[in-house]
């Protein structure tokens, strides 16, 4: 979707200690609607930090977060999940006891507000075709029976994915999405993935410079909490810094 | 009035010291395998029993002291290597086992001792005078012991072999992996350390408290309190606690009922858990 | 779907048929059988509500015995020393410990795994301690006795101290009981609790107040635990101090366990299995918790999914080798 000048996401001054490690560093950032922007750095730059500072899952040591407009700070992670921040993590989160069909399903039915309890849950027609409509868009439609556990991993991180997708977010936040995936299945699961996330907006976390140059509209470069660069990939590719960090990557 | 005063504070200093010991068993287990020992009060309370039957055998309570926790170290052993061993990543499976280790360990003793209580003799019966009231001796020797054990354990978890093992798996379980400390055979001596730990205690309270099959239920509570207020993994503070804990009832006992005390202990314990779960003294 | 129409349908046979060799057997069994299966009832009704919060919800409680005496002590009290009727204390027994447990919940369920469950037994403690000290209330470790009038309900009238009349009451109640936690457990409700226990930060991540929901069950369990005690009360005409001690609750965790945990059929079999054991070694051993204790042991290691996950697992694995 092309950018609009609309700013969704604005995070002034953040700031995040662990004790005395400083991990997040006097961040500011503006994300506009539509926008996929890549985070990337080395390990340990803060990424998945700040994710979790965005997505509440940490609560900030300094500074300020707004979505659309209005300050999110240090809000908690379900409440984000309303305001329409979605997040995957690095390391995969799923429901392990439950099929595909569940693990969406659930997350489809967050969106809804009244759960009668004596009602069966099969007979929420609204989830029902929503979790449908979500398993065909995932592509996982054939595999809806399969315990989550129990799918190639491949096939989960498009899940978690997928369950980030159903709670009709309007921001994605995506850790990684391609970790521990070979150069080819990455390249596959960008292939699945970029239809689902079309018209979104999305922070995209990654190692993978393949797939950042890839998708990335603009890319931010974080080193040691601090942002160090920000711009277009190519502006990034010439980036002296940027090359430094990475040692000709 | 002084003379209560000063009763209830070496009261509570003794019984703090003795449930420092089981704390420390406690914590042990609970910080390094992260099992969570439901059993604990059992071996406690095995301790005091073997001990009983040791005493009858040899009619001398120093041996009981030193053969009884190891014997219930070896059961320790046994309960590690045998029933714990595959469930140890589990911490939800450890509390049912050991729970189920607890019930059929109070009924089996139930069974062979007895229901009803019996008493160990102190070895030293002399009382001193402190203020107006006599106090036991063997209470003093009681806490010293208990001082003395700590000690050892201070000593030995700093200076041994095992117990810079025990240290080094609790640090960081790949790496002493990785350097070849034999993890499997750390675990089986803490869980034995453990054990005994509580049944030493357990020998020595029953100069104090009646020896019976049920003995070991409020106090495996009061180790689980101690070792969270104090912060599991937080070997002092257990210590720390245990005696602020024991302290905190004995002489608030002087002043309300103590099944008052204990419910106003109790409810401490509950905010502590709720707004510093870590622990008073952990990090 | 056909699959799910055709467990739904077999559900309702074994229910239906369960409930009929039930209903029929004080023809065949003696007094003192039948007030045996009275009791196994109302732990079977402790057992599914425990399960709720923990086989389903995943939070290990060691505190339920608090709702059951505090439900056992509601009953009694409420008739004995307030003269109600029965129909309304037995109604207090579930609305009083689902107020305590809105208060005890609404502070546990800040706190997971060791320290709920040690909080939890923390505050049945306190309500143990009260229970024993408070004589002049509770009658302390003696109890209290005391002679329910018969259970009024529009034309309906239960004579509680006619053993048959109290079987069918009690079997009437849990069996309703039953279905009410089972339709939870299967509406969008029931899911949310399922998904806490497998995973709690994702949960939380699509956009559910977790601590809100374990609340909810906690409370229904509460309520359920507290009619348990009160149905138990009613029985054996008496409420005791012991019932708050936390080691009843191990009671429940045992047949939860032993049963199959996340099942609600799996504890009610398990009270049945684990009582039924307990009743005919009593003679032999004088003992119930070393069977317990050794089963369940032997249940963890073996086949922690209790017994219904075991038949399960092994139709499944008949399904994918057929």
């Amino acid at each position: 979707m092309p950018e609009t000048n609309e700013i969704i996401l604005e995070l002034k001054e953040v700031n995040k200690s662990f004790g005395g490690l400083l991990a997040v560093n006097k961040v500011n950032l503006s994300l506009n609607k539509g926008e996929l922007r890549a985070l990337i750095g080395p390990n340990g730059a803060g990424k998945t930090t700040l994710l979790n500072l965005i997505n509440g899952i940490f609560p900030v040591s300094g500074g300020q977060i707004f979505f659309k407009g209005k300050e999110i700070t240090n809000l908690s992670p379900h409440r984000i999940s309303h305001i329409g921040i979605a997040r995957t993590l690095q390391i995969t989160s799923l429901f392990s006891g439950s099929t595909v069909y569940e693990n969406i399903w659930i997350a489809v039915q967050s969106r809804k507000r009244i759960y009668n309890p004596l009602v069966h849950a099969s007979k929420r027609k609204d989830v029902k075709d929503k979790t449908e409509y979500m398993l065909e868009l995932i592509g996982l439609k054939e595999k809806a029976q399969t315990v989550s556990s129990e799918l190639s991993y491949g096939d989960q991180r498009i899940l978690e994915i997928g369950v980030a997708l159903s709670t009709e977010p309007e921001l994605l936040l995506l850790d990684e999405p391609t970790a521990g995936l070979s150069t080819e299945e990455s390249v596959i699961l960008v292939k699945k993935v970029q239809g689902m996330i079309a018209g979104k907006t999305i922070i995209l976390v990654e190692h993978d410079m393949g797939v950042v140059m890839g998708l990335a509209e603009r890319i931010t470069v974080l080193n040691y909490g601090e942002i160090i660069a920000e711009g277009t990939p190519q502006e990034i590719k010439d980036n002296e810094e940027v090359r430094k960090i990475y040692l000709g990557t | 009035m002084i003379s209560n005063l000063a009763v209830a504070i070496l009261n509570g200093i003794v019984w703090g010291l003795m449930m420092a010991l089981i704390a420390l068993g406690l914590n042990m287990i609970c910080g390094l395998l992260y099992i969570i020992n439901m059993a604990h009060g059992a071996l406690y309370m095995l301790g005091a029993v073997v001990a009983w039957y040791l005493i009858e055998l040899t009619g001398n309570f120093w041996i009981a002291l030193i053969i009884a926790p190891l014997c219930v170290g070896v059961i320790g052993i046994l309960m590690e290597k045998g029933l714990l061993r595959t469930i140890e990543d589990k911490p939800i499976m450890t509390i049912i086992c050991t729970f189920g280790v607890m019930l059929a360990v109070q009924e089996l003793v139930l069974i062979v001792f007895g229901g009803s209580p019996r008493r160990i003799d102190a070895p030293i019966t002399y009382c001193f005078p402190l203020f107006q009231l006599q106090y036991p001796l063997m209470r003093v020797v009681i806490a010293a012991i208990s001082g003395l054990v700590m000690a050892g354990l201070w000593f030995f978890l700093r200076k041994a072999k095992y117990g810079l093992w025990m240290r080094a798996v609790v640090q960081d379980r790949e790496m002493a992996v990785a350097i070849g400390i034999p993890v499997t055979k750390v675990y089986m001596w803490t869980f034995a350390l453990g054990s005994a730990l509580a049944a030493f205690s357990g020998v020595l309270a029953a100069t104090i408290v009646s020896v019976e099959f049920m003995m070991g239920r409020e106090v495996l509570i009061m180790a689980f309190i101690i070792v969270i207020v104090g912060g599991m993994g937080n070997l002092e503070g257990s210590v720390l606690a245990a005696i602020m804990i024991s302290l905190i009832q004995g002489v608030g006992s002087l002043f309300v009922p103590p099944s008052i005390a204990m419910v106003f202990a109790l409810a401490f314990m509950i905010l502590v858990l709720l707004i510093r779960p870590q622990g008073l003294f952990g990090e | 779907m056909i699959l799910s129409k055709i467990s739904h349908f077999g559900f309702v046979l074994i229910f239906g048929l369960v409930l009929l060799v039930l209903a029929v057997l004080p023809f065949f069994v003696d007094l003192y059988y039948q007030t045996f299966l009275i009791e196994l009832f109302v732990w079977v009704l402790f057992a599914i509500s425990f399960d709720l919060i923990f086989g389903y919800t995943g939070l290990l409680s060691f505190g339920q015995a608090l709702f059951f005496g505090l439900g056992s002590y509601t009953v009694t009290i409420f008739v004995r020393k307030f003269g109600f009727n029965t129909e309304l204390s037995l109604f207090l027994s579930i609305v009083i410990p689902i107020l305590f447990a809105w208060f005890v919940g609404y502070f546990s369920v800040k706190l997971t795994g060791i320290h709920f469950a040690i909080i939890t037994i923390i505050f049945a403690m306190i309500g143990n301690i009260i229970g024993e000290t408070w004589t002049s209330f509770t009658g302390g470790s003696d109890g209290l006795t005391f002679s329910p009038p018969p259970f009024r309900l529009g034309l309906l009238s239960v004579d509680m101290m006619d053993i048959k009349s109290n079987y069918y009451f009690v079997l009437a109640i849990v069996a309703i009981s039953y279905l009410f936690l089972r339709r939870i457990v299967q509406s969008p409700l029931g899911k949310v609790f399922i998904s806490i226990r497998e995973n709690e930060e994702r949960v939380q991540l699509i956009g559910y107040n977790v601590q809100r929901y374990k609340l909810v069950a906690f409370i229904i369990a509460g309520g359920l635990s507290g009619l348990a005690g009160g149905l138990y009360s009613l029985t054996l005409k008496y409420a005791g101090a012991s019932y708050l001690h936390w080691s009843v609750s191990g009671h429940a965790v045992v047949y939860t366990v032993v049963g199959g945990m996340g099942t609600l059929i799996g504890p009610a079999l398990g009270a049945g299995i684990i009582m039924s054991l307990e009743h005919y070694l009593i003679d032999i051993l004088q003992t119930t918790d070393l069977v317990a204790g050794i089963v369940l042991v032997f249940m963890i290691l073996v086949a922690p999914k209790g017994l219904v996950g075991y038949i399960q697992s092994m139709l499944k694995k008949g399904e994918t080798s057929a």
